[in-house]
């Protein structure tokens, strides 16, 4: 396994083990930022479909969408603390169960040696992302779920034996995704409320 | 240029609302629905001969299964349209919807219409994700504070089961070829059988049933369902039930068409979830008092019955199709009834409508004709294509789950016809009004109607054409 890919598995985990809502969204930066960094790192010359997919991957999931979450919850006022999964051994447990069993997974489906580990991490992030859905009710944590699946079945694209013909189907997906995004923060601002600042409780 | 590329003709509308506002919103997106309704007819009768609509590996494919989804999508799409807009030409206290809900329509209907003809993989699972994208803000109502949970609840649940949906697709192109490149397009998949051994396709096919069965409605991802009909306007309501339901319907029929689909874990996937689905449909429906949450329940109990059709294969097929076809024209009669009754008696609730036949005579007719094809009454199309599917299943020797069909059905019946029965002809709960309701108001209703008694009692042979290759292609015979 190359190094990107076990720093990957690191950020899948740690956002789980630390509860803050920075946190996860520092997570979900750096899984952004890791498959775009991939992306760059095998690509001989920079085509059109590639610098479709570093905007895709690094701009767009990497940069645009925890920043425009994070901008929702700091003005929103959210306490630090968010629980990603609920903070006990037995959710801790489940995490490393998960993740053992989508090596195992892996391993039992055909498919060449260097492509093994790419579907291995995107079945970890895959069930993660569905333990996290399936633990959380807030619209946050709900969001963060769905971009853990979104990138999940990033990088299972990644390892995969043959890129599809057309940029511009990349495009759409670039426009499918902002738009979604979009739509996200429009849930998340209708949704969340406003936590009133400590001085104005206070009053 | 393919003739399918047509289909994005509605678009040009778009400009038009910007600077008619929203005061013609429902004209405009009424005649946007006329030009689609006359290119899928060009298109799904092959008026335009000798041209080859869309070669083999092109991202677009003008097969029978497009070619039959797009009339009857589109067709329902303009039926609903031209309700509202004559329901606001006569009742001027109804408002129109602004401008942007038309552009979300016409995008919707665009990407509808997109998802039925795309032949590449990933276009079609983008073009349900767009047409996702354009329902959402389209369910949520500023006077009603539920609907935008509601809304949540719908992109929430529809981009998961299509993430996993994707993820399935993705799998069928890994599955095509391990050692060379895959392919992205259905006609190239559908032309090989996976090597023996390899995983990736059922694994593809089995995820492709989870995520597209979450969009129809499927338990147990059925939750959000009931709450986006129940808040969203009955336009949209029709939409997603009538329109959206069969544009997921043909991506996982493609997917169906692979050589080796059945092959796997999907028809036990299939059963499962269909069988679950008709009870969980039955027993809400005799626990709801809320007339859209029992559209609603039937509409998964449909979805049941079609999962259920569909992991039969081949001798199912017809009735399938036939039965989805027909579901999809009483959804949009209900819904639109439903929306004229809500108007109303300004509730919901089935405890507070009476005497509907006398007070509002053809919503009450309506609804009438609505109910007994949704329970699955001769003469129509529902009625045969739920024999057929039953026949199936007795002669396949899944008796087991003939027995909880018949269980799930019985009870639904039982629950429906006791709730919406004393609606129709019950004692009146409050004097007559007697609204303006004119025979040109109902129009797209008794269109939609004389569609659903034609299915049951004779298909015209241009379309049962379409519906025997859309059968053939699944196995058939």
């Amino acid at each position: 396994m190359t190094t990107p890919l076990v720093v990957f598995v690191l950020i899948l985990l740690l956002p789980l083990f630390m509860s803050s809502w920075r946190t996860s969204l520092l997570g979900l930066a750096g899984q952004g930022l890791l498959m775009a960094w991939i992306v760059y790192d095998r690509a001989p010359a920079l085509g059109l479909d590639d610098g479709a997919a570093l905007i895709d991957l690094g701009l767009l999931r990497g940069l645009v969408a925890p920043m425009v979450l994070y901008r929702v919850l700091r003005a929103r006022g959210v306490p630090r603390r968010n629980d990603v999964i609920p903070p006990n051994l037995l959710s801790w447990t489940a995490v490393l169960v998960l993740v053992l069993l989508a090596f195992r997974f892996a391993a039992a489906l055909p498919m060449p040696a260097h492509e093994r580990p790419f579907v291995a991490v995107a079945t970890a992030a895959l069930l993660l992302g569905f333990f996290v859905l399936a633990t959380q009710v807030g619209v946050f944590s709900q969001i963060v779920a769905v971009f853990r699946l979104e990138n999940a079945i990033a990088m299972f694209t990644l390892g995969m034996p043959a890129e599809h013909d057309g940029w511009w189907i990349r495009g759409v997906e670039i426009a499918v995704l902002a738009v979604t995004l979009a739509l996200f923060r429009w849930y998340l601002l209708a949704l969340t409320p406003a936590v009133p600042a400590p001085s104005e409780e206070a009053a | 240029m393919s003739p399918a590329l047509w289909l994005l003709a509605p678009l040009a509308f778009a400009p038009w609302l910007r600077v008619r506002g929203g005061r013609h919103a429902s004209a405009l997106v009424a005649i946007a629905a006329m030009v689609e309704v006359a290119i899928a007819a060009l298109i799904s009768f092959e008026v335009v001969p000798g041209v080859e609509l869309a070669p083999a590996g092109d991202a677009l494919t003008t097969d029978a299964t497009a070619r039959l989804f797009l009339l009857v999508i589109d067709a329902i799409f303009l039926g609903i349209t031209m309700s509202a807009w004559l329901r606001r030409r006569v009742n001027q206290g109804v408002p129109d919807r602004g401008a942007l809900d038309g552009l979300f329509a016409i995008v919707f209907l665009v990407a509808a219409n997109l998802a039925l003809v795309t032949n590449h993989v990933l276009l079609a699972w983008l073009a349900l994700e767009v047409t996702t994208l354009a329902a959402a803000p389209m369910i949520v109502r500023p006077d009603k504070p539920g609907a935008i949970g509601a809304s949540w609840r719908y992109v929430l649940f529809s981009t998961i089961g299509l993430g996993v949906a994707l993820l399935g697709l993705l799998c069928l192109t890994r599955g095509h070829a391990p050692t060379a490149a895959g392919s992205y397009f259905f006609d190239e998949l559908a032309r090989t059988r996976a090597p023996a051994g390899d995983g990736w396709r059922p694994l593809g096919v089995a995820l492709v049933v989870l995520g597209i069965g979450t969009k129809l409605g499927l338990a147990p991802m059925y939750t959000w369902l009931p709450e986006a009909y129940d808040e969203a306007p009955s336009g949209v309501a029709a939409m997603l039930a009538a329109v959206q339901f069969n544009c997921a319907l043909v991506v996982l029929l493609r997917v169906l068409q692979l050589p080796d689909a059945l092959d796997g874990p999907a028809p036990g996937v299939l059963l499962t979830m269909g069988l679950a689905s008709m009870i969980v449909s039955a027993a809400s429906i005799l626990a709801t008092r809320n007339i859209r949450r029992l559209i609603a329940y039937a509409s998964i109990n449909h979805a049941g019955v079609i999962a259920i059709g569909l992991a039969l294969g081949g001798p199912a097929a017809y009735g399938v199709l036939l039965y989805a076809v027909s579901n999809a024209f009483i959804k949009a009669i209900l819904f639109i009834s439903v929306g004229k009754m809500e108007h109303h008696y300004q509730s919901k609730d089935m405890r507070d409508v009476g005497g509907l036949i006398k007070d509002l005579p053809y919503t009450g007719l309506f609804l009438m004709i609505g109910t007994f094809a949704l329970l699955g009454f001769p003469p129509f199309g529902s009625f045969l294509g739920e024999m057929l599917i039953l026949s199936s299943l007795s002669a396949t020797g899944q008796l087991l789950v003939f027995a909880g069909f018949c269980v799930a059905i019985a009870t639904t019946f039982v629950a429906t016809g006791r709730s919406v029965f004393p609606m129709i002809w019950g004692e009146a709960k409050r004097k007559a009004t007697w609204p303006r309701q004119t025979a040109v108001g109902s129009l797209p209703k008794i269109a939609f109607m004389a569609a659903l008694v034609m299915m049951g009692i004779y298909v015209p042979p241009q379309l049962n054409a379409l519906f025997r290759d859309v059968a053939a292609a699944l196995g058939a015979h």
